[in-house]
């Protein structure tokens, strides 16, 4: 590892805490506090990886992801952006995209390809003949591309989610996020401070330049950190880049872990009242032949290299910059001991005075409105030739690092993507935002303040104003604000330079798609003369680092080919993510949310085997027979018990809920008497069945009533919404969760149920669809139906949810002589299908009316005065013969049961399967199906077309319904 | 006949090591290794109801007045009283007696509904803020409020109690179906911040507190 720095004040690594790490297999060391891009380069490596499509060297060039230069693979994980990500102890580091290795890369020929691939040669190309097509694109894949990522790689990490509330939300820890922050906490708000670094400061942070007589900007920096984290109301988010921002300020964003963390990357989603976007800039990349060469970097890569990560970016640097923080990099680094041969400023004038003469002072050699022309050098820098901006006068200089930069691009991310619409300024040759959004204000580097005074005087400003949004500011103290900015200097005067006097063939506009600005002249030249058709046609901007290195240059360059007077042309449009992280991160926790009856753990032990069934996890089993065979037989000759607890519970009392009722439901509900258990159905306004269950009267305007368990959750609206306009005075309650339900079935049920309970259980003291409400052992009260859904003599009973187990254990333990056994789900479904009872989703899909399954029955026809809902409907749908009718069916030839959802067909599809099985109790295969009316005849041949059946049908005829027990005995007994 | 016992939907994986049967329930006064806070007590066995009337404002369930504006909340005599809407409300009985049920139809005991908990300690609202993007800490309201919104993805009723400090603390409500997952979500997130089950007394204690 090259000697560090340990002794500047600007440092973020600590030098005495080694990290060691692998790279290519071998065994390496970092510091504390290195990004693995750093470690590696401290470690000698500066070639990163390789370019997308022409396997170009590519080395260390910015250092907030802006490209995809230094993504590597680490660990497994393809694509990590190693200048932002941390080294921790035992990384495992490998290069990406590459033949060989990023040094030697096989395909490092593609870089002399580049006449056949002009711009859009992908769309121009390939088709011609169609027949290569499948061909060159197997091709093209396999040497293009970035990381991979195997199928079976399992993500390793802690990952987690947080959704925090605030005030104002700060996006930019630099100091004039931190200034906002601090105004804004001052007036009592809650403040939320988001950073993508790991530290607050900015701009601020790694320089050593003076900012005042008395401090540097880095002891600024850290003074006003030192003030917000004072603050209680200041939370600070330091590693926690913006992804987002959306209406009514919903900023999102992602935080890397700390040690010692409980995650190590997690999903940030504030709710925030204002916002104030104070993310800064990046560098405008200068154009230039091979501007990408490794040995070329940003002015600010190669201070923060040495400021903030203790090494010199190399030992000779030549410097083609636009702006006055390159000559502060320059005499930063100079003074550092970097040999700097030559300064080209891009500029003529306007440069700081001050560091003009530093640079002076320091006897560098400063060329005023000369550029870059040209990296030479086949993997890394060797010379530069420098040219005079009218390309009249040209000089070649040795060097091994050349730090070249045009000017700045301002974030504008997070106001972009809050709809912020973009206008070229002149002055500052920046996209600024036209209009803000509303309750966002923008402020410092971003709007083109380079005076340090000014940034943070333009973070008091917007942080009042955000206070204000809070309603909690006032109109003068914004008017101080606003006014104490007049006294200190604006906007700082942009370098327009956009590109070097070159042709263009080697000059990168976006790294990360290999896009020249040849290739932009191509797209152009064909006719895509605005950057969001450029950007599809030629790839500009569409790679990793969401544009951070085409950015503004590309609208730029744009205008200036075009020789647009005025530039009007706006930057490609910026989505989310801005700051691209991993799926897992929006994964977070993401726990499982499932209800569970109170059976549940009692049904598992019994070797219950559960299903996902909507919201509910339900047994559907009891062993791994999935016909549940033995359940089956066992509820047809014995008894059963079956945990219906998932089943929709209502009250609805008021003095107007017979009048809902007679409103949502078919049938007529003022026949619904005390004692007696009253079936019937919802429709929908179509007259297509919604849900089905039991209706009991509890007392006068007092009702309890059942649903669908796929139905429970939308009852209240339901009715709520059919009785809008009414005015009606009643109330619902929904106690789906309050009562658990237990099924007892089976020619042995009542001999069950009368060792538990002390009532009358004849047939004539609680009869066929009777209720009846007692309590068990005087403590537990129950509401008691004597239904058949199953087909046998059957009881639902109704328990508070918290006696559930106790109940079940008493029926359990009465029903022991009797070989009482649970049933699931399944069991139930043929049981019933046998008996021909509907399910509703089984026997219906979503345009199945309440005629079409034979409920024709329920629907009082006549009760026009309560305009029922689906009424209307079912009149016009009645004898209407275009409609599917359900219809049971036996296999011929005592044959299988076909799948649910097989299709009936005959030339055409003629209807499909809803419910068929092999029925135990009928030793054969029977099923329920709708059908085209004139199929519905008795004794009508089906032809059945199931997946995957190579067009050979099975067949079944149309029989009589109901299979088992047709006169109802056994379900009265 | 086996024992009649009633089981709450909260289950925590911690040792009890005082219980109390009332009307049934095991109601656990203390769990063994409670820590220093924050934490987690079922109140499942603490009685809910439901109110409903369109004359809402002349009901006094235990003779308190309901608040006129929905999502304001009453504590009063162990009584929590949460206007839900124009023509609802729900009560949560806090203190650990059985109160009789008012025999007015307009209410509904929907105490076997949901789980009930209460989140307690200084670090509740942050463990809060990783299951729900509600604002139970929105200095805007007074305390106590109700929220009816999502928590953990799950339609709740959530009241902030109080957001002082260490006298931090909430009652979250949801259907009981979802107990064993909604427990796990939260015991989950607080396990950072050492979340911890604690038994009835804790609670008792904070709410006189409070």
């Amino acid at each position: 590892m090259t000697n560090r720095f340990n002794h500047l004040p600007t440092l973020k690594i600590d030098t005495g805490e080694k990290i060691p790490f692998t790279y290519k297999g071998k065994k390496y060391y970092g510091a504390k506090g290195d990004t693995i891009a750093t470690a590696l380069y401290a470690n000698g490596v500066r070639i990163y990886a390789r370019s997308l499509k022409y396997h170009r060297p590519r080395g260390f060039y910015s250092m907030d992801g802006e490209c995809s230069n230094t993504m590597m693979d680490v660990d497994g994980i393809p694509n990590v952006r190693t200048e932002t990500t941390l080294l921790k102890p035992n990384m495992e580091i490998r290069e990406q995209n590459v033949k060989g290795s990023a040094e030697n890369d096989l395909m490092g020929f593609m870089d002399k390809m580049d006449w056949a691939m002009p711009a859009g040669f992908y769309y121009d190309v390939m088709h011609k003949p169609a027949k290569i097509w499948p061909v060159a694109m197997k091709q093209i894949r396999k040497a293009a591309g970035i990381g991979k990522l195997a199928p079976d790689f399992v993500m390793p990490g802690k990952y987690d989610e947080i959704y925090p509330n605030c005030d104002v939300c700060v996006i930019g820890g630099g100091p004039a996020g931190m200034t906002a922050a601090l105004a804004a906490a001052e007036k009592g708000l809650r403040v939320i401070l988001m950073e993508a670094r790991p530290w607050l400061g900015g701009n601020f942070d790694y320089r050593s330049a003076e900012y005042t007589d008395r401090q540097t900007y880095n002891e600024r920096a850290e003074q006003l950190a030192r003030d917000v984290e004072a603050l209680d109301n200041i939370r600070v988010m330091t590693h926690t880049a913006n992804v987002g921002v959306y209406n009514n300020n919903l900023v999102t964003g992602f935080q890397i872990g700390r040690d010692g963390d409980a995650f190590d990357e997690r999903y940030v989603e504030i709710r925030a009242n204002a916002v104030v976007a104070a993310t800064g800039c990046i560098e405008r990349p200068l154009l230039f032949d091979n501007n990408e060469r490794p040995g070329v970097m940003q002015a600010g890569t190669a201070l923060r290299m040495a400021n903030t990560y203790g090494m010199l970016p190399g030992k000779k640097a030549v410097f083609s910059i636009g702006h006055d923080l390159g000559l502060e990099a320059a005499v930063a680094l100079f003074d550092l001991g970097l040999s700097i041969p030559i300064l080209a400023d891009i500029r003529e004038d306007g440069q700081d005075p001050a560091l003009l003469k530093a640079v002076a002072d320091r006897k560098i050699t400063l060329l005023k409105g000369w550029v870059a022309t040209q990296a030479h050098g086949r993997k890394q820098v060797k010379k530069v030739t420098l040219k005079s901006v009218d390309g009249t006068v040209e000089k070649d200089f040795d060097c091994d690092v050349l730090v070249a930069s045009a000017g700045f691009t301002p974030l504008t991310g997070p106001l972009v993507v809050n709809q912020a619409k973009l206008k070229h300024d002149a002055h500052t040759n920046f996209f600024l935002p036209a209009d803000l959004p509303k309750k966002m204000h923008a402020a410092g580097r971003m709007l083109g303040y380079e005076d340090g005074v000014a940034i943070e005087a333009s973070g008091r400003l917007a942080g009042l104003q955000a206070a204000f949004d809070c309603e909690n500011g006032s109109i003068s103290e914004i008017g101080e604000a606003k006014k104490a900015m007049e006294d200190l200097p604006g906007p700082a005067r942009g370098a327009k330079l956009v590109t070097a006097p070159v042709k263009g063939r080697k000059t990168f506009i976006c790294f990360d798609e290999d896009t020249t600005v040849k290739n932009v002249k191509q797209s152009i030249d064909k006719g895509f003369d605005v950057p969001e058709l450029i950007k599809r046609f030629s790839g500009a901007g569409l790679g990793p680092g969401q544009g951070g290195i085409p950015g503004h240059n590309l609208p730029l360059f744009t205008a200036k080919y075009q020789a647009l007077p005025d530039i009007k042309i706006r930057p490609t449009t910026v989505r989310p993510p801005l700051v691209p992280t991993m799926i897992s991160t929006y994964a977070g926790t993401n726990h499982n949310m499932f209800k569970i009856t109170p059976m549940d753990d009692m049904q598992r032990r019994d070797g219950g085997v559960f299903r996902n069934i909507g919201v509910w996890q339900r047994a559907r089993y009891f062993s791994r027979d999935f016909s549940s065979k033995a359940e089956i037989e066992n509820v047809r000759s014995n008894v059963g018990m079956l945990d219906g607890s998932t089943l929709g519970k209502f009250r609805i009392h008021g003095p107007d809920a017979l009048k809902a009722l007679q409103r949502v439901y078919v049938s007529d509900m003022s026949k619904c008497r005390e004692g007696r258990v009253k079936y019937t159905a919802m429709c929908n306004d179509d007259g297509c069945v919604i849900d089905d269950g039991v209706v009991v009267k509890l007392a006068e305007n007092d009702y309890y009533f059942t649903t669908s368990t796929g139905r429970a959750g939308q009852t209240v609206e339901w009715i709520r919404y059919h009785t809008r306009y009414d005015n009606w005075d009643f109330a619902l309650v929904n106690l789906t969760d309050a009562m658990g339900v237990i099924n007892l079935s089976g020619p042995n049920a009542r001999k069950v149920l009368e060792k538990v309970v002390d009532i009358d259980m004849s047939n004539t003291g609680f009869g066929f669809s009777e209720y009846k409400e007692f309590s068990i052992a005087e403590t537990i009260p129950v509401k008691a139906m004597r239904l058949g859904f199953v087909g046998e003599l059957s009881y639902e009973l109704h328990v508070p949810s918290s006696y559930m187990q106790s109940v079940w254990l008493m029926l359990k333990d009465a029903g022991k002589e009797f070989g009482i056994q649970n049933f699931g789900v399944e069991a139930q479904n043929v049981l019933r299908m046998e008996k021909c009872h509907i399910i509703l989703g089984q026997e219906s899909e979503q345009r199945t009316n309440l005629l079409d399954i034979g409920l024709g029955f329920l629907w009082a026809r006549k009760l026009s005065e309560w305009k029922k809902v689906g009424a209307v409907a079912l009149r016009q749908a009645q004898g209407d013969d275009s409609r599917l009718t359900l219809v049971g069916f036996k296999m011929e030839n005592n044959g299988r049961a076909p799948k649910d959802g097989a299709l009936i067909v005959d030339e055409k599809v003629r209807g499909y399967i809803a419910t068929a099985r092999d029925s135990f109790s009928l030793n054969e295969a029977v099923g329920m199906a709708l059908v085209e009316k004139h199929m519905s005849a008795e004794g009508t041949r089906l032809g059945i077309f199931e997946d995957e059946c190579e067009g050979e049908l099975i067949y079944g005829t149309v029989v009589p319904m109901p299979f088992y027990d047709p006169e109802g005995k056994r379900m009265k007994m | 006949m086996k024992d009649i016992k009633r089981y709450s939907p909260v289950q925590f994986k911690a040792n009890p090591v005082k219980t109390e049967n009332r009307d049934n329930w095991d109601v656990v006064m203390e769990y063994s290794g409670e820590g220093e806070g924050p934490w987690i007590v079922d109140l499942s066995h603490c009685m809910r109801l439901d109110l409903q009337d369109a004359n809402l404002s002349a009901k006094t369930p235990f003779g308190i007045d309901v608040p006129d504006v929905p999502c304001r909340s009453v504590l009063a005599n162990g009584v929590l009283v949460n206007r839900m809407n124009g023509t609802q409300a729900s009560i949560y009985h806090l203190a650990g007696d059985a109160p009789e049920m008012p025999g007015d139809a307009a209410y509904t005991d929907v105490t076997e509904n949901t789980l009930f908990v209460a989140i307690i300690g200084k670090a509740a609202f942050q463990i809060c803020e990783k299951l729900s993007n509600l604002d139970f800490t929105d200095p805007a309201r007074e305390t106590p409020f109700l929220f009816q919104g999502p928590f953990s993805h799950v339609p709740c009723q959530i009241v902030t109690l109080c957001r002082d400090g260490e006298k931090s603390g909430l009652v979250l409500t949801c259907s009981r179906g979802y107990g064993r997952d909604m427990i796990h979500a939260i015991c989950h997130a607080g396990a950072e911040f050492g979340l911890k089950p604690a038994g009835e007394a804790r609670f008792t204690t904070w709410i006189e507190s409070i």
